[in-house]
This record gives C-alpha cells, structure tokens and sequence, in this order.
C-alpha cells in the first residue's frame, strides 16, 4: 500500500504512528471521501435552495428574471463547491470526508497547500473528471498514486491518521471535568 | 324412688364436695401454672435473645453462603424451578391476572413517568448515549477504512495486470512490538 515516506506538515495528532509511516493514499479511499465531500455539498445546497425558492415564490418574478437567478444559483453552486475544496484543503489539507477517512492533501515536499495551488487543483479535479474520469484513473499507475490534478498542483494525498472522535470527545470532557476540578486561582491581596 | 329423684339425691350429696376438690386442686395448681408460665415467658425471652443474637451474627452469613453454595441446595432448586409445579405455579400467577393489573397500576402511575423523564433527561444517561453513538460511528469508520484501503490495493493490483506490469510489491506491515 505504502508507496514511500513523505514528510507531512503541521504536527501529527496523539496516537498516531511516526511521519515515516504516513504512506500515499489510492483511489477507492479517496473516491469514498470525495463521495463523503458531495453529499455534504449536496445537503447544504439542498436546504439554501430550497430557502431561496420558497422565498422567491412569495414574489413576482418574471420570466426572463428568473432564468437570470438559476444561472445565479448554478455559479453560486459551483463557486461554493469550489470554495469548500480550495478552503479545506489549504486551511487544514483536509476536507470533511478526508477527515472521516484520514487522509490528507500536502504538496509533494509535504508542506501545507496554499490557496493557489488549492484552486490549481480545484482545475485540475474538473480537468481530469472531463475525460470520463481518465484523469483519476492515473492515481492506479503512479508510483506516488497521484491523479491528473495531483500533477497538475504537484500535491500528493497521504494517510493521516488522526484521533477518532469518540476519543476526541472523550478527551475534551476529561479537559472540562479536570478544569472544573482545579481550584480558582487565588485573588492578589 | 325414681332413677330421677335418685339421681339428684346423689348430685346433691357429692355437689359440695365436687367443689371442694375442684377449689382444693385450684389452690394446689395455681403455683405451678405460675411457676409454669414464668418459665414459658423466660423461655420466649431466652428464643428471641438467641434468635436476635443469631440474626447478628456472621455466622448467619456464612451459613447462607454455604446454603447458597451447596451442590445438593442448588440441585434441589433447579429441579424445583424444571418441575410441573413451578410451570403451573407461574402459569396460574400469569393467569390470574396480578401481573397485568400490576403493570396497568405502574404505567398508569404518574412518578414511574417522573422517573423515566428524570432519568432520559439525565447528563449521564444522555452523555452514555452520545459517546455510544460516537463510538458506532467510530467502529463505522475504522470499518470503511479499513475496506477502501484493500479496495485500493485491489485496485491497483487488476489495474496493472489489466496493462500488463509487474504488480507492486505489498509494504511490509509493520511490527507491533516495535510501533
């Protein structure tokens, strides 16, 4: 599975094995995570539209307006979509479903992505979708199992395992239960 | 003479004396009745002292536990819990009604529903939940994980075979004793 060692940035969570142990991640991993990703999308999109559509019943809006609005709505969506990957991935290099499935979005010397390069492989993810998905069918070749928009950015996506959030959880209530157990700090005289 | 008349010449003759001896066998017993039942009070007395001390006592216990314990205690009741009576006995306390009147009385009573809210709306009960439900999810997603990164292998393997080279050589898992 593991294809080489990378080094990832920004600190490696309690529990997890040693950077050398990270190891690139392959396609069904990364199909499952997108599929994650979309119905996140989808649900949000479902609901603002809805919302906007139930509002725009109550007023009269001509034809040709309202062709306007749907073009509106379509950019707004592809737009959102774009801005959700491109914000994950260079905020935290993980997007809600890569987060559920531990992976991660790092440049090939495994530094953090930055906003650019995020919307480079924004590009790069419609660019390869294009060809009846060729372009993510390069992931089961490449020794680094990297796709087109991979190349594209010069990312890489790695394993990075992480807490679970039942842990997560259980660690934030300790934190809460141990803070509430110290006594207040003592008032200066 | 009459039987009667003899009869009543008689009773009055041996009356007097009936009632001597009866009065005369009073005074005799009276003190052993006394005496008889001041043994009687001390002996309950002395029962209830020894039944209390008993009852006080770690022996009790400890005989309860070698009761509890006991081979042939145990054997007796398994085979009084497997016999007809105990089924019949069950049967006939189902079939008389009890217990369904006692359930109407129980989900009828307003404090078993306090109780049930009381304890639903309870932060342990409902952080017992939640990390249950976080844990599912946990168990859920090692799951996925751990299947997508086979499928990933799998993948890749009928992918390379599909154009002809050399599959890649599987990692070497790594040891646990030395992670």
């Amino acid at each position: 599975m593991s294809s080489g060692p990378v080094a990832p940035w920004g600190e490696v969570p309690i529990g997890a094995p040693p950077r050398e142990a990270l190891s690139y991640v392959g396609l069904a991993t990364r199909v499952v995570s997108f599929t994650i990703d979309a119905a996140l999308i989808t649900v949000v999109d479902v609901v603002i539209g809805v919302a906007a559509a139930l509002i725009l019943s109550l007023l009269h809006i001509p034809h040709g307006l309202r062709t306007i609005l749907t073009a509106i709505g379509a950019a707004a969506f592809l737009i959102g979509s774009i801005a959700y990957f491109a914000g994950f991935w260079s905020a935290t290099g993980q997007t809600p479903g890569a987060r559920v499935m531990q992976i991660r979005v790092l440049t090939a010397d495994g530094a953090r992505v930055k906003p650019r390069r995020a919307l480079l492989r924004c590009a790069g993810v419609i660019l390869a979708a294009l060809p009846l998905f060729a372009g993510f069918a390069l992931i089961l070749f490449d020794s680094k199992r990297r796709g087109l928009q991979d190349r594209i950015a010069r990312t890489v996506v790695v394993e990075a395992p992480g807490p679970s959030i039942a842990d997560v959880s259980r660690a934030k209530k300790r934190a809460i239960r141990e803070a509430s157990r110290q006594p207040p700090p003592a008032l200066p005289e | 003479m009459s039987d009667d008349e003899k009869a009543s010449s008689r009773r009055g003759v041996l009356g007097p004396i009936a009632g001597l001896g009866a009065r005369a066998a009073t005074a005799t017993l009276r003190p052993i009745v006394g005496v008889a039942g001041a043994a009687a009070e001390a002996g309950l007395s002395l029962e209830r002292r020894a039944v209390n001390r008993v009852l006080e006592s770690d022996e009790l216990e400890r005989v309860v536990v070698v009761a509890i314990n006991s081979v042939h205690i145990q054997a007796a009741l398994k085979q009084a819990l497997e016999s007809d009576g105990a089924a019949q006995l069950i049967d006939s306390l189902f079939d008389s009604g009890l217990i369904d009147r006692f359930l109407e009385r129980l989900l009828a009573s307003d404090s078993l529903w306090t109780m049930i809210d009381e304890i639903a709306g309870s932060p342990a009960v409902t952080a017992a939940i939640s990390q249950q439900g976080l844990g599912f999810a946990d168990q859920v997603g090692d799951e996925v994980r751990a299947r997508s990164r086979k499928a990933d292998d799998w993948m890749e393997r009928a992918a390379r075979r599909l154009i002809g080279r050399q599959p890649k050589a599987l990692p070497i898992e790594p040891d646990a004793s030395t992670s």
